[in-house]
């Protein structure tokens, strides 16, 4: 076996021989190392995969109760609404109520003077009417000096009266 | 005139001329062989950085496939190139 | 380092031959190209039994450095070269071939980072061998998935194209894609060797062989290794 220079580009066995190597290689390689990283692979994206199942499911539990959260807001919302509007109107109801009681107080008691005035005015002009019939008996005896006859005069003294009685009453009336 | 050039020229044997048409012709070769060459890779990386600018997404399909094309344009330069090495280290 | 720089540059565009005996045959081989690609498939094996324990580690919460840089690699493997298959699940199935071919040429790419070592992908032999094995591949798959007649029709369709289909298919395609790595490799190698050998006080020899090497031997070995998948890719595709 002896060494000599040949050309650079010439062609001999040693092109089989490296095939024969590379094939050796490839057998090696395939049994140390590509069927570890298959399997290595696989592992890892079912790994990956199963992570993004579990991140998708919570994610998901995260939105529902997202969703529900802001059901329950809302209804507690609608809720709230709800119960200040009937305050108010509970509110607008009592004050209503307290007016009105005011009010039927104040008329009650407005109409309780008025009837206890006209009572009065009654009584004083029932008063008055004696008096007058009185005075107008007292005044005829001193002027026949003598004593009327009730009994005689009557229609004339009734006739008198009502005269006297509608010239006080309009009296009282403009008076007022 | 005549007889200077002979005395010049004299060292110079028809071996020497082989030698100098072979450097020439190496160079001529490789020079000339890469222009085309030269000029399609420059279209190819232009036309693919076009592409990769107009949709930055398609970047690693984009970078093969423009690596495959680099290839097959070069092919004319390799061919030049084994030539060149041939007129240089093989040719007699 | 000098002697052995000296001898490269006088011997540039040469290689040691070695000439076997055996019976009435001269088998000829190149020792150190033979050696160095054993270097580099060593280099691989270690690679793959240092992967290998990590992936041998259970799988934890958090992945463990390796295997990080393992994911991005499996990764980059995947969007880079096997996705470019047209079926994916067939792109899985050439995972071994794609993967220790990327790395086989990967690792030859890079001996020449080492002091005192070359690469082997400068030799013709393993470059047009591995095309000439991409070559035989592509047509093996395209016979299993189109069969015989798939054959016939890739290369006979037209019959008066077929002359050019069979130069540019069987001869130019395998040519190009061997010589094309062994092309950019031995060229760094002479444009190194060179700038070593005349420029030796200006630079420093490892400096020079990363800057050329590190990228350069990636970029081929990643520019060989597409190739085949879209060479293979193209024999199983349905038109």
């Amino acid at each position: 076996m002896g060494a000599e220079w040949g050309k650079i580009i010439d062609f001999n066995w040693t092109l089989v021989i490296n095939l024969l190597q590379f094939a050796v290689l490839l057998v090696l390689l395939r049994w140390l190392l590509w069927k570890p990283a298959v399997k290595y692979i696989d592992k890892r994206r079912e790994l990956i995969a199963s992570r993004m199942a579990a991140a998708k499911t919570s994610e998901e539990k995260a939105g529902e109760l997202v969703v529900e959260r802001e059901a329950a807001l809302a209804t507690a919302k609608k809720e709230s609404v709800a119960i200040l509007e009937e305050a108010r109107e509970r509110a607008e109801k009592s004050f209503e109520d307290a007016k009105r009681r005011a009010k039927e107080e104040a008329d009650r008691i407005l109409a309780d003077a008025r009837s206890q005035m006209e009572h009065e005015r009654d009584r004083m002009l029932a008063d008055l009417k004696a008096q007058y019939a009185e005075m107008v008996v007292l005044g005829t005896e001193r002027v026949l000096s003598r004593e009327v006859r009730v009994e005689d005069h009557r229609r004339l003294l009734d006739q008198l009266l009502a005269e006297l009685d509608e010239v006080a009453l309009d009296g009282v009336k403009e008076k007022r | 005139m005549l007889q200077e050039a002979q005395v010049a020229a004299g060292g110079v044997s028809g071996a020497d001329l082989v030698q100098v048409a072979k450097f020439l012709a190496a160079g001529l070769c490789m020079g000339i062989g890469s222009l085309g060459p030269g000029i399609g890779i420059g279209n190819v990386v232009a036309h693919a950085l076009d592409s990769t600018a107009r949709q930055p997404e398609m970047r690693g399909p984009l970078f093969s496939t423009m690596i495959i094309g680099c290839a097959f344009v070069e092919t004319t330069a390799i061919y030049a190139l084994l030539v060149s090495i041939i007129l240089l280290f093989v040719a007699k | 380092m000098r002697e052995q720089l000296g001898r490269l540059l006088e011997h540039l565009g040469q290689k040691e031959v070695a000439t076997w005996h055996i019976g009435g045959f001269a088998i000829q081989v190149d020792p150190k190209t033979i050696v160095l690609s054993t270097i580099a498939s060593i280099l691989v094996l270690v690679l793959a039994l240092f992967l290998r324990r990590a992936l041998r580690q259970p799988i934890e919460e958090k992945p463990n450095r390796t295997q990080g840089a393992l994911d991005i690699a499996m990764d980059l493997l995947d969007s880079q070269l096997l996705g470019n298959f047209s079926s994916p699940g067939f792109g899985a199935r050439m995972l071994p071939f794609i993967g220790t071919l990327f790395l086989y040429i990967l690792a030859s790419n890079w001996l020449s980072l080492l002091p005192g070592l070359e690469a082997p992908t400068a030799d013709p032999n393993v470059t047009i061998g591995l095309a000439l094995l991409v070559l035989v591949m592509s047509h093996y798959y395209l016979v299993r998935t189109k069969g015989v007649r798939g054959l016939g029709k890739e290369y006979f369709s037209p019959w008066w194209l077929s002359p050019i289909k069979i130069l540019s298919e069987l001869v130019a395609r395998p040519l190009s894609h061997g010589f094309r790595l062994f092309g950019n490799v031995f060229a760094e190698f002479v444009l190194v060797t060179i700038f070593l050998a005349k420029l030796e006080p200006f630079v420093v020899p490892i400096g020079l062989r990363a800057i050329f090497g590190i990228g350069f031997g990636l970029i081929q070995a990643f520019v060989f290794t597409i190739l085949t998948v879209a060479y293979i890719n193209l024999a199983i595709e349905k038109h």
